[in-house]
């Protein structure tokens, strides 16, 4: 019986194995042919000229500029502005959630066309890719506990700060207390940053007003102060393209203008940070 | 592709100090991890033991294996990265935080979570890991020695203790050295994952490059070797520990 069912069993494996060496055969048997119709589909393709579906990426743990809602769907103020602008522009876009880490690599091997994720606009980061008209002004923020005494950011200087990893606010620490300095604690995330702070791992968190002031209105037990210091230049955010890719740059930036025209800009704005951009610059707004 | 390594030259610091970080912490994981796979190996592996003559000791023998079942099966069932964010944000600040601190409160608390929260964590969360992967190491070792070692041995009048110390540990050890070697060659890998909750260790130097340069290749090259070097020197030491080939009795 044993010896009977061990033969059934190599017999049973060694069908399968012929089995998928013929499937495998068959495929590859079968690959030209498509292969050589596809000229034949992208000659006949202008004709219907089927719409490219732009894909954004975003890093979607960064409220409240984007992050993921309970139906798995990314939200935020960059979402809505991009679906906005690619609405005027008429443009297809797909979000996809993509880590901070490395998102800057995306683009430029062409796995995103877009990136949208409160990227601030910087030399360094020009000389790699191509930014739309700034679409948000932004500022540091410092977050420390409510009891804590700093008042500004150069008293940061011996203390531990805790930023996200390749964020302006890890540029902005780096640059202070110097490139391998031990004292400066990177955090995959904001949010993670700011936990952080809230367990006393570290005195202070720099990062963009935004993120800060979403995180303290949502965890009121956390028991922060914000810290604005006119020490940190301003800052201004950005969609990002491929350097080089004018061509989608430039329907960017004409749907931005068209936004900002039509007012479609200004609700957003007001949805998301309350008062209106116009009258009052949202960097000065939101951290005071 | 152009490699720019002059970009690493600012960090050098960083990547010393971040080596030292890792071997320190795979160091603690490895010495906690082994204690605490050999208390749990010889607990879940007690069941072929002659049970004690105690009733209280029977039935503390039956609890301690009923919680190492569920210790290994939570610690080897899930991923490590999630068990150090589990350890460092969810757990540490119940007992340490400095209001609300169950264990540590107060400026002490504040103290511990900054100068050694994310260490502590870590090599909490790594120990533990490596803690169910060895005692399951440690459980099919002693089981691999066969039974009629351990009755021959009480035969002879050895206690269980004896038994296990003199006749079957000596035995299983050299069986379980690979795998132990295996579980260490993991341990140093896997210490990466605590760059997650902001420890400066080999990882964390790499990122902080990439995070600066968005540039890849160079920082994760250069770890990559560092690891290599890890590895291949816990290696070499193990291969000193194994028995050369007439004491295996060749």
């Amino acid at each position: 019986m044993n010896t009977l069912s061990t033969r059934r069993f190599l017999q049973a494996s060694a069908l399968l194995i012929t089995g998928f060496l013929l499937s495998a055969c068959g495929k590859k048997a079968e690959t030209p042919a498509p292969a050589a119709s596809a000229p034949v589909a992208a000659a006949s393709a202008p004709a219907p000229a089927p719409a490219k579906v732009y894909v954004v990426g975003t890093d979607a743990a960064y409220a409240p500029f984007e992050s993921e809602n309970t139906q798995k769907e990314i939200v935020g103020f960059d979402i809505d502005v991009v679906k906005a602008v690619a609405q005027k522009a008429g443009i297809e876009v797909k979000f996809v959630n993509t880590p901070w880490e490395g998102i800057f690599n995306t683009l430029a091997q062409g796995d995103r066309d877009l990136l949208v994720s409160a990227i601030t606009i910087t030399d360094e980061r020009k000389q790699t890719m191509d930014f739309s008209n700034p679409y948000f002004d932004a500022q540091q923020l410092i977050a420390v506990k409510a009891n804590s005494k700093v008042t500004k950011f150069d008293e940061l200087k011996k203390l531990k700060v805790g930023v996200q990893t390749g964020t302006t606010g890890d540029e902005v620490v780096t640059k202070l207390q110097g490139k391998t300095s031990a004292n400066i604690k990177r955090f995959e995330s904001t949010p993670l940053a700011l936990k952080e702070l809230e367990s006393g791992g570290v005195d202070a968190v720099v990062a963009d007003n935004g993120v800060i002031i979403n995180y303290v209105t949502n965890n009121s037990g956390s028991k922060f102060k914000t810290v604005a210091d006119k020490a940190f230049q301003n800052e201004q955010y950005g969609i990002a393209v491929k350097k080089g890719n004018a061509d989608l740059l430039g329907k960017i930036n004409k749907g931005l203008a068209d936004i900002k025209a039509d007012g479609t800009y200004d609700k957003i704005y007001a949805q998301y940070f309350g008062a209106a951009p116009a009258a009052a610059p949202a960097a000065s707004a939101a951290s005071k | 592709m152009d490699l720019r390594w002059e970009i690493l030259v600012g960090y050098g610091p960083l990547f010393v100090t971040g080596l030292w970080m890792t071997v320190q912490l795979t160091v603690v994981a490895i010495v906690c991890g082994l204690v605490l796979g050999v208390l749990f190996g010889l607990v879940s592996s007690s069941l072929d033991a002659p049970a004690p003559k105690s009733l209280a000791l029977a039935w503390a023998l039956k609890v301690a294996r009923a919680f190492t079942l569920a210790y290994v099966t939570f610690f080897r069932g899930t991923p490590l990265f999630v068990q150090i964010l589990l350890v460092h944000f969810a757990v540490m600040p119940l007992l340490i935080h400095p209001d609300t601190g169950l264990l540590l409160a107060g400026e002490a608390a504040r103290e511990f979570r900054q100068s050694h929260g994310a260490f502590f964590s870590g090599a909490l969360a790594l120990s533990l890991n490596a803690g169910a992967y060895i005692s399951e190491i440690f459980r099919a070792g002693i089981q691999s020695i066969h039974l009629g070692q351990t009755q021959a041995s009480y035969s002879l009048g050895l206690t269980h203790a004896q038994a296990m110390r003199f006749i079957v540990l000596p035995q299983a050890f050299r069986r379980m050295l690979p795998a132990l070697v295996n579980e260490g060659i993991t341990l140093i890998k896997d210490s990466s994952l605590v760059s997650a909750i902001g420890l400066a260790e080999l990882a964390m130097a790499a990122r902080t490059v990439a995070g600066a340069y968005s540039r890849y290749w160079e920082p994760y090259l250069t770890i990559s070797v560092m690891y290599l070097a890890l590895t291949l020197l816990l290696s070499l030491l193990a291969k000193r520990l194994e028995a050369p080939a007439h004491h295996r009795g060749r």
